[in-house]
């Protein structure tokens, strides 16, 4: 006790002697504030030098979505190799900092420090927790970020560049095709499975939307992202009668509630989003009943037959072989494609700073992915900048698991509905 | 489990006098006072490029903070408890509620209150949260204890995704508000002060309050166990009856102690909101920032630290809080696992054997902990200490200084 009373006095005495040797030693100071012109008469800030232009990946490689994530990162890497043997952009070749969160906003709020000097923007940013974390971070630093998450919520900030359509444009999209080929009519009740969250409350949002416009009762069913048995809720659907069951879960979850779907001879169709299936489901008992499992999303499934889907996933398996096949590669390559028109706009008006490449987003209007995604249009913010998505089936045969049913469409429903931060 | 939560009794040798030698004492306070130096010039010394080792710095505070408060209730009171992610997220979503901008959002709950009075407030909740679940505290113990206090979480789980004008909810969570002291602000500001030629901007800044917030927690709990307090804990801890037979009011220092647990993790949690900008409640029960692996995490920081001691709990913290953090980091600066491109040994998965292995390791060999390493170096330098030492090692001495 009484050395810890002196321990305290003399830490007191140390304490009192650095604060006058910090006083002796401070100053004022202010950071400059815009860019330096660089090679080409071009503004530079960050992550920018005469030869590079470096972009940050924020993935998972070791969490729960790893298996997408390397997909996501190797599309990612496979279009600056793709852009590097053109000659790069702007005079520069594009090099990738990679950082693997492991799906954790802890570890990503102290992994984002380290990696914001060095990159001009986010090619690939992983996980609605993650990016509700770095959000401050990102407007903050003014940086222009892709997510790897779809939620129509996170629009209000332009800093955020999505790639593709949201969750409840999947939804509403989804349900207008299966009323097309006759599964659904109007008056019918549907069930909506989904996680708790970003991503479950926006999936919702479109099949509340939906059933306003038909007329449909929704039965909701809330879960979160860690139950695993869903067959009770399948149970009470079948009592309510729904001609369709709309998931927005985890695959796990999937597989569950299509496995209950088959068993209870209940045997409806059921419409997922992107996320809601992996081709690792096929190896699960779950695969007989599988069948029944639309996705909608607004990117190629791997085995798509668009030409430039064919010509990316045969370079992915060229150059990383033994790797898992999902729809990430596909994504993660898109992602780049938008980053690169980006890019290309921001050096033509000269100014590939921060700032730059943040104006530069929003001048375009249609960007080519050469039917990857639909062409996406960033000139109004608070908007998805697409609406298309592309519906896929289950089928064991196809690579990927995934057999395309409908090319990219829109349906009226989709272009009628006004997303929560849309500007009309 | 329970045998290492109620050691046996305390050994029959007498603890010696605090004036064990002067020479030791010396030594202790150069050394304490070096660490404190070293931790106020840390800014100076990561530098402003170096603003990553800063936040690893704070997140250890964070497990520091909330280690102390589980290493008194569970080494000096006996009683196991699983509920501090609860805690810390009843003190985040206080601090957000008390300090919040009523202006901010319609849905959400603002009171505007100075932040400094927030986070008062925000850990005089935890406490009446925790007197709340004292009679549950009272009548259970050991695993049963643990066990009860775990549902907690799940509470915790269902009333942040229910009460969503408090918690923001699951999807956006809610913006944590700035903290403010006498009107300088804990953010980023232009011109910026500056330590030799370091500007101090919001990480900076954010690294002194939680280095004052720690020290504060601290000596306030080396204060308690030094204290009549600490000892009423441990005579509890250790025979009920015998403690009742003494005058102490077993009732009373349970929950006593359950109350101020829960202070030192409502303290976390504000530290939480503020290091991670945002309160926002988890997804799911398993991974977040308030869920299980939390519970499991301090309380692996309290058995690799030592049940029931503070310095043991700081060190605990640094390795179970700092090492996944400090590995990834330099994965990231030295390409470290470079080649773990698809699985295999990432940094993520070397960090979790790393802190396995230690738990372990500490159970097998060390059930004190790094606390009795420590006792033990520091008592090889003075004979009569280690005659007082030689029994029972596993019980905690902070009795003695």
């Amino acid at each position: 006790m009484i050395a810890a009373r002196r321990a305290g006095r003399s830490a007191l005495i140390a304490g009192a002697l650095t604060s006058t040797l910090v006083l002796a030693a401070c100053g004022s100071t202010a950071d400059t504030a815009g860019g330096t012109a660089g090679a080409g008469g071009v503004i530079t800030d960050v992550g920018v030098t005469d030869t590079t232009i470096t972009l940050g990946i924020m993935g998972d490689t070791s969490g729960v979505f790893k298996n997408l994530g390397a997909g996501l990162n190797a599309g990612n890497q496979l279009w600056a190799d793709d852009v590097n043997a053109a000659g790069g952009i702007c005079g520069r070749q594009i090099e990738i900092e990679v950082v693997d969160h492991g799906y954790k906003a802890d570890v990503a709020k102290t992994l984002y420090p380290q990696l914001e000097p060095n990159v001009l923007g986010m090619v690939q940013l992983l996980g609605s927790p993650v990016l509700a974390a770095l959000e401050p971070n990102l407007i903050e630093d003014n940086m222009l970020a892709a997510p790897a998450s779809w939620s129509s919520e996170v629009l209000d900030n332009p800093g955020i560049m999505m790639i593709g359509t949201t969750y409840d444009l999947e939804i509403i999209n989804g349900l207008a095709y299966l009323q097309q080929q006759g599964l659904l009519a109007d008056g019918d009740t549907i069930g909506h499975i989904y996680i708790d969250g970003e991503y479950g409350g926006n999936g919702l949002k479109g099949s509340q939307y939906y059933a306003q416009q038909h007329g449909l009762t929704i039965n909701e069913a809330k879960v979160t992202s860690t139950d695993n048995d869903l067959t009770g809720i399948v149970t009470g659907m079948r009592g309510a009668g729904v001609k369709v069951i709309v998931l927005t879960t985890t695959p796990g979850q999937t597989a569950s509630a299509l496995a209950a779907n088959q068993a209870l001879g209940l045997n409806v169709p059921v419409l997922g989003n992107n996320p809601t299936f992996d081709p690792a489901l096929l190896e699960t008992p779950a695969a007989g009943a599988l069948g029944n499992l639309y996705v909608s999303a607004s990117n190629a499934p791997f085995s798509s037959p668009n030409p430039k889907a064919v010509e990316v996933t045969t370079r992915y398996k060229e150059a990383y072989p033994d790797s898992p096949l999902n729809a990430g590669v596909t994504t993660g390559y898109t992602e780049g494609v938008v980053w690169q028109n980006v890019l290309e706009a921001a050096c033509e008006a000269g100014d590939l700073s921060r700032a730059g490449v943040k104006t530069a987003l929003t001048t375009l209007t249609e960007v080519d992915s050469e039917g990857l995604v639909d062409v996406l249009d960033y000139s109004s913010p608070g908007a998805p900048p697409t609406r298309g998505v592309y519906i896929a089936q289950v089928d064991a045969t196809a690579e990927g698991g995934l057999r395309e049913v409908a090319p990219l469409f829109t349906s009226p429903e989709g272009e009628s509905y006004v997303a929560p931060f849309q500007e009309s | 489990m329970s045998e290492t939560m109620t050691p046996p009794a305390a050994p029959a040798t007498a603890p010696p006098a605090p004036t064990a030698g002067a020479g030791r004492n010396w030594l202790k306070i150069a050394a304490a006072a070096a660490l404190i130096v070293v931790l106020l010039l840390l800014p100076v010394l990561v530098g402003n490029g170096g603003v990553a080792y800063l936040k690893l710095a704070q997140y250890i505070l964070i497990g520091a903070v909330g280690g102390i408060g589980l290493t008194l209730l569970v080494g000096q009171a006996g009683q196991l408890s699983l509920a501090h992610p609860f805690f810390l997220l009843v003190g985040a979503v206080g601090y957000a509620v008390l300090a919040g901008d009523p202006e901010e959002s319609a849905d959400l709950v603002g009171l505007g209150l100075p932040p400094l009075v927030a986070v008062i407030g925000a850990i005089v909740l935890c406490g009446l949260v925790g007197l709340a679940f004292a009679p549950v505290a009272g009548r259970l113990r050991g695993i049963y204890l643990g066990v009860a206090s775990l549902s907690l979480v799940f509470l915790g789980l269902w009333l942040g995704q229910s009460l969503d004008m408090f918690s923001g909810g699951t999807s956006s969570g809610r913006n944590a508000p700035v903290f403010e002291l006498f009107g300088f602000e804990f953010a980023n500001s232009q011109p910026a002060p500056t330590i030799a030629g370091v500007a101090i901007q919001k990480q900076q800044r954010l690294w002194y309050l939680f280095l004052a917030f720690a020290l504060m927690s601290y000596f306030l709990a080396r204060g308690a166990v030094n204290s009549r307090i600490g000892r009423s804990w441990r005579a509890v801890r250790d025979n009920e009856a015998a403690a009742t037979s003494m005058g102490v009011n077993v009732t009373r220092v349970k929950a006593g102690a359950f109350v101020i647990s829960s202070a030192f993790a409502g303290l976390a949690g504000v530290m939480t909101a503020l290091w991670l900008d945002l309160v926002k409640p988890d997804e799911n029960e398993f991974t977040g920032t308030y869920s299980l692996t939390v519970a499991i995490a301090f309380l692996a920081v309290v058995i690799i630290g030592g049940l029931g001691s503070v310095p043991g709990a700081v060190v605990g913290a640094t390795i179970v809080f700092g090492l996944q953090q400090f590995f990834l980091l330099g994965s990231q600066q030295f390409g470290w696992f470079a080649d773990a491109q698809f699985g295999g040994f990432s940094a993520v998965v070397v960090s979790a054997f790393v802190y396995g292995a230690a738990i372990v390791l500490v159970i097998l060999f060390e059930p004190g902990g790094i606390a009795a390493i420590g006792r033990r170096l520091t008592s090889r330098r003075s004979p009569d200490a280690r005659s007082a030492n030689g029994g029972d090692r596993t019980t905690p001495r902070e009795d003695r200084t």
